[in-house]
């Protein structure tokens, strides 16, 4: 059983490309983390460089306290979950889990019984006789995680796994996924573009854009305290909105001005901000859909209803400011009866406040986070 | 409603009649392709005169041409010759290509482009023009003429590298995902390449060894100029060749069709056969260039 | 020209479009190749750069190597020796015997005498008995052939050399850093894995030196001999003779003696048509059969199939020698015509000119057609349904269909085929060779070649029977400058050709 430590990894391509800038992660033992972010932002590179796939161009990369760089993957004890699952497909499926024991010249009785007791924890042992072919996607899944699992490795890598199942079985191999791990306590590396498996598998996620690290913390850290601009518009469904704000500071601690409402700043935020050396006075202020109250008295911001999404247990209303700027708000709707429902999507116009304590700060500038320390800039695009 | 059946009826109408048309043109295809065939063997089996004659069915059946063809010239020789050469080939050559198109294919190291490219160049190169230089390397190590057998073998398959293209094609369609799971688990890349790869490479096999196989039995621009001058050494295609100049026509034609008959025969059968492959072989080839 | 923008271009009726395209591609093919030449200068730049950084990598590795890596300049394998690396060490040791022994017993002799390929080539002594012998003494052939092995023997030896070098030093500064250098076991262990490219590709790049590198370019120093049936060894020498032959095929200069570059460029003429068209012949009615063919409702396909293949699998020696003794003068079909009355004097298929020319290309259909059919069909099958149906239901009828659909579809696909083929069609030696020797021949042309031989048999005709080894090298090496020029072009009109990444 092992850590992986991470240190200022970088990986440039033959073409000048560089994928991953500057990694750092320590990864403790028998932790589950899941490195998420869009297409293309580095997070494969980083696992397949964990597995030994890809050379590491600077920095060490440590599993158990030795550097493993130069090491090849079969001797680094890792196991890895493909995204097309990699099945050897002129072997059987028992030959499929039993191949790496094979290779390590483990006698044949301990394979026959880890290849059961494997196919047993993942309900495939009827399946053993078969070939690659015959399986359906769910089941090559689980023949792929019973390969990796076989070995007892000390780490085990799971590129995207389930990004090839439709939506029902992801749910369901999701959830088989937090239970295996509850089995076999080891440490996890998980790459994944979807946030919603991030959210619910990862001890801690890692955030990634165009190479670099985002934003390292547990998913709620990262929902309620997003680094940046990045990291709060990738987290969540519908997407945080973004409005601009005047900041300014009197007797009773800070206030941002917000389509001329005035929201009282919270003071974690206003603690954070005193402790800054400078405070810009245009900000940006973000807030979730469902910190959006609708209101007919007291002090709010209107706006014109564009669409409203019926989403069973809420509703997403798309409206649009005086100023022509986009908001989302999400309003659940469990507790109104039918009638209040559709007078609900009937609706013109409506007027909203802003649930002050679960607003975040960022600035305009850099797009950090002004309440967290040592945020990370969102990279510019070239 | 009357208008609309009418149409209907003249577009099938006009489908069948287009359907006549090509099975006309296909059956007047098959006819012009297989008369050349057939005409090989009226020939062979033609008992009188064994010149060119001025009709097309022999007027007398027999198995007189097999039995000169065995009994009163070099055939044989040559027959064992090609053979010898078609097995080895299909060995060597088989080996050599599959070795280089998964180096190509799967792995990546320093100079790999640059490889590619040189062969790509190299094999600009007509083929004849290097053949003169390598028959005097041969004879300096005394593989022409009577030794030519051993000669032809290591001639093709020294240079059989460079046709590494469809094997090579083949393997890129094999997901890389499989050798980098089966490196994790613990297999080195000439396990991969054993337990993994070449299993899965049965089609692209097989083609391999058939075309190796097939291909000596056709070639006489190499086995010419290697054997040159010692008749005992040819192979069919050489051997065949000097038949029908001026000198011999007369008196070897109808021997020729039996010898080309002879030949053709299993080649065309193992060919047939293994049809599957070649198309699979030449398609996937044409299509990844 | 000008480039028009995209929107306009987009706007263009696509026959416009690809006539754009190609007066495009004319209008910048002067810059591109300017732009290919002012690569050379830096490439020739990086390439004296690279010689530099060698040697002064070199350098500094002397100056910096301890006493074993400075006696490894001279005694390879020496500090190998001493750092545990006994296996490497005495494989590089071997090799500096092996090639001592070489070159002093061999090579340099047959080196110096590169520059003149000898200097007498018979003696005439009397023997012991007083009788006058003849006593061979230097042979050009086989200086040439041994200089040439001897200069890559040479070349080996130094990237040894510089490896044994570089491994020294590598091993020195681990081991400075305090790692243990690869023993010779992890050597053995990584050429099974990480290194197994090499055990793979050593046998056949070894295999490809000998038999076609050294081959061809003893064959280009050939082109810049005299080396003819008036200078064979071991009778006579060859030697040097720099352009000459070059200017003899090239001149263009009518009145000169010598008919080598009047026969040069009618026959690479003739090579350029038959190659173009036995290339688009065979493409396009190949297409049609494997339409036809595969049709819908056809039946017999597989009869009909395996019934054209018949011309793939019979080699093609028996087919085509038999095909071209039908259409011989006293040939059968000659003499059925005669028969049926059809004709009253014999018709010369192979013996008139362009007769014969013709009918070379309508039997090379007879072996092109299958092939072309087996490669389209497996291409046609690939083609999307979806798109077939998306025509329909936008109401394109099956003429349509097919140029929109099928012929682009197909040409992209095929694209790079069409290329190898074209290439091959040059190359072609097989069928004519087979079906004509080139024959009929002219006394208008020089070096033996006839009316319908292309470069290749041309090449064969002047080794074999002609040994007019000169000419045939310098005619190799321009069916070379050809191909390698018309697949540059292509490749830089097809963009889909130069990414192999793409399709993995």
């Amino acid at each position: 059983m092992a850590d992986v430590k991470l240190t200022n990894v970088k990986k440039q391509y033959d073409n000048g490309f560089v994928a991953v800038h500057d990694f750092n992660l320590e990864i403790k033992h028998e932790e589950f983390i899941v490195l998420v972010g869009p297409s293309g932002c580095g997070k494969s590179t980083t696992l397949r460089m964990i597995a030994g796939l890809e050379d590491i161009t600077d920095g060490t990369i440590e599993i158990d306290g030795t550097v493993v760089n130069d090491m090849e993957p079969k001797d680094r004890d890792i196991a890895m979950v493909f995204q097309n699952y990699a099945l050897y497909p002129h072997m059987s499926v028992y030959e499929n889990i039993a191949f790496g024991l094979r290779l390590r010249k483990v006698p044949n009785k301990e394979i026959h019984k880890k290849v059961t007791e494997a196919a047993e924890i993942l309900g495939i042992t009827e399946l053993l006789g078969r070939k690659p072919k015959q399986l359906s996607g769910g089941q090559r899944q689980r023949v792929a995680i019973g390969r990796a699992i076989v070995r007892v490795p000390k780490v085990f890598l799971m590129d995207e796994p389930l990004s090839n199942l439709d939506a029902k079985l992801r749910n369901q191999m999701r959830a088989e996924i937090i239970l295996l791990r509850e089995k076999i306590r080891t440490t996890f590396v998980y790459v994944t573009h979807d946030q919603t498996e991030a959210m619910t598998l990862g001890d801690r996620i890692v955030i990634m854009k165009d190479g670099y690290v985002m934003q390292v913390g547990t998913p709620q850290e990262l929902f309620n305290h997003p680094a940046n601009l990045f990291v709060a518009g990738f987290i969540g469904t519908p997407q945080m909105n973004f409005f601009d704000a005047e900041l300014k500071k009197d007797r009773n601690g800070y206030t941002a001005k917000v389509e001329g409402l005035n929201v009282k700043v919270p003071k974690h935020i206003a603690d954070a901000l005193d402790k800054r050396e400078s405070v810009p006075e245009k900000v940006l202020l973000g807030v979730r859909p469902e910190n959006l109250i609708l209101t007919d008295s007291g002090e709010s911001i209107g706006a014109s209803i564009k669409v409203t999404e019926m989403m069973g247990s809420e509703i997403h209303i798309h409206a649009e400011l005086p100023d022509g700027k986009n908001v989302i708000i999400k309003v659940q709707i469990a507790d109104l009866d039918d009638d209040q429902q559709n007078e609900m999507l009937t609706r013109h116009g409506i007027a909203f406040r802003i649930r002050e304590r679960t607003i975040n700060l960022f600035d305009p500038e850099d797009g950090r986070n002004l309440a967290v320390s040592d945020a990370a800039a969102v990279p510019t695009n070239e | 409603m009357a208008d609309t059946t009418k149409k209907y009826a003249s577009k099938s109408g006009r489908e069948r009649t287009s359907r006549i048309l090509i099975y006309v043109f296909l059956t007047a295809l098959s006819i012009i392709w297989m008369i050349p065939f057939f005409y090989l063997i009226c020939q062979a089996f033609r008992g009188e005169s064994r010149s060119m004659v001025t009709y097309f069915f022999p007027k007398q059946w027999s198995l007189e041409n097999f039995r000169i063809l065995f009994r009163e010239t070099e055939f044989g020789h040559w027959y064992l010759n090609t053979l010898i050469i078609a097995l080895f080939n299909a060995v060597l050559q088989t080996v050599i290509v599959l070795c280089v198109a998964y180096a190509l294919s799967r792995m990546r190291f320093k100079g790999r482009k640059l490889l590619m490219n040189l062969m790509l160049i190299l094999g600009m190169f007509p083929g004849f023009l290097s053949m003169i230089a390598t028959y005097f390397i041969l004879k300096l190590i005394g593989l022409t003429s009577e030794n030519s057998v051993p000669g032809l073998i290591l001639v093709y398959a020294a240079s059989s590298g460079m046709g590494y293209y469809i094997a090579k094609g083949f393997f890129d369609t094999i997901p890389k995902s499989l050798d980098e799971a089966a490196r994790i688990d613990g297999a080195s890349r000439s396990r991969v390449f054993f337990r993994i790869i070449m299993p899965m490479a049965k089609p692209i096999i097989i083609y391999t060894i058939m075309m190796a196989f097939i291909a000596p039995w056709g070639d006489f621009m190499y086995a010419s100029l290697i054997t040159f001058g010692h008749e005992k050494a040819y192979n069919v295609a050489v051997g065949l060749y000097k038949w029908l100049d001026k000198e011999h026509l007369s008196n070897y034609f109808t021997v020729f069709c039996a010898g080309g008959l002879f030949v053709s025969v299993p080649v065309t059968a193992l060919f047939l056969g293994l049809q599957k492959y070649y198309v699979e072989g030449v398609t996937g080839g044409a299509v990844k260039g | 020209m000008k480039r028009l923008p995209e929107l306009e271009y987009l706007g263009l009726p696509p026959a416009q479009q690809k006539l754009y395209d190609v007066r495009l591609f004319f209008a910048e093919l002067p810059k591109k190749l300017l732009c290919g030449l002012k690569k050379i200068p830096s490439g020739i730049g990086r390439f004296f750069a690279a010689v530099g950084r060698f040697f002064s990598d070199l350098g500094s590795m002397f100056v910096n190597g301890d006493v074993k890596t400075k006696l490894s300049f001279f005694i390879m394998g020496f500090g190998q020796f001493f750092r545990r690396q006994t296996g490497r060490g005495i494989i590089f040791l071997i090799m500096e015997a092996l090639f001592v022994w070489f070159m002093a017993g061999f090579g340099l002799g047959y080196l110096s005498d590169m520059s003149t390929l000898g200097t007498v080539a018979v003696e005439k002594t009397l023997n012991d008995y007083g009788l006058e012998i003849t006593v061979y003494k230097d042979n050009s052939l086989k200086i040439l052939l041994y200089g040439v092995l001897t200069i890559f023997i040479i070349l080996g030896f130094l990237w040894t050399w510089y490896t044994n070098v570089k491994q020294n030093y590598t091993a020195q500064e681990l081991i400075a850093e305090g790692i243990r250098p690869k023993s010779f076991k992890d050597d053995l262990k990584s050429i099974a894995d990480e290194q197994y490219y090499k055990t793979l590709l050593a046998v056949p790049l070894l295999g490809i030196t000998v038999f076609t590198v050294i081959p061809i370019f003893f064959m280009i120093l050939i082109a810049f001999t005299n080396y003819d049936y008036s200078h064979l060894p071991p009778e006579k020498l060859f030697s040097w003779v720099g352009f000459e032959n070059f200017r003899t095929i090239l001149s263009t200069d009518v009145s000169g003696g010598s008919k080598f570059a009047f026969t040069f460029r009618e026959i690479l003429i003739w090579t350029m048509i038959w190659a173009l068209v036995a290339t688009f012949s065979n493409y396009f009615l190949g297409m049609f059969v494997a339409i036809c063919i595969n049709k819908k409702g056809i039946r017999f396909k597989k009869g009909f199939r395996t019934i054209l293949v018949m011309t793939i699998a019979v080699p093609q020696f028996v087919s085509l020698l038999l095909v071209s003794k039908m259409f011989a003068d006293e040939g059968i079909v000659n003499s059925m015509l005669m028969d049926l009355g059809w004709i009253s004097s014999k018709i010369g298929f192979m013996t008139t000119p362009t007769l014969a020319k013709i009918m070379v290309l309508i039997i090379n259909l007879w072996i092109g057609i299958p092939y072309l059919m087996l490669i389209t069909t497996g291409v046609l099958m690939n083609i999307p349904s979806d798109l077939y149906e998306s025509a329909r239901i936008d109401g394109a009828s099956g003429m349509k269909q097919f140029t929109k659909i099928t012929l682009p579809y197909m040409l992209f696909v095929t694209g790079p085929y069409l290329l190898t083929s074209f290439t091959a069609n040059i190359n072609n030696f097989n069928v004519i060779y087979l079906l004509t020797a080139g024959a009929p021949k002219t006394m208008s042309y020089e070096g033996g070649a006839g009316q319908t031989d292309l470069l290749i048999t041309w090449l064969y005709t002047l080794t074999m029977t002609n040994n007019d080894y000169k000419m045939a090298a310098v005619i190799g090496i321009l069916v070379f400058v050809v191909v390698a020029v018309i697949s540059l072009i292509v490749y830089n009109l097809s963009p889909a050709m130069k990414n192999e990444e793409d399709f993995q």
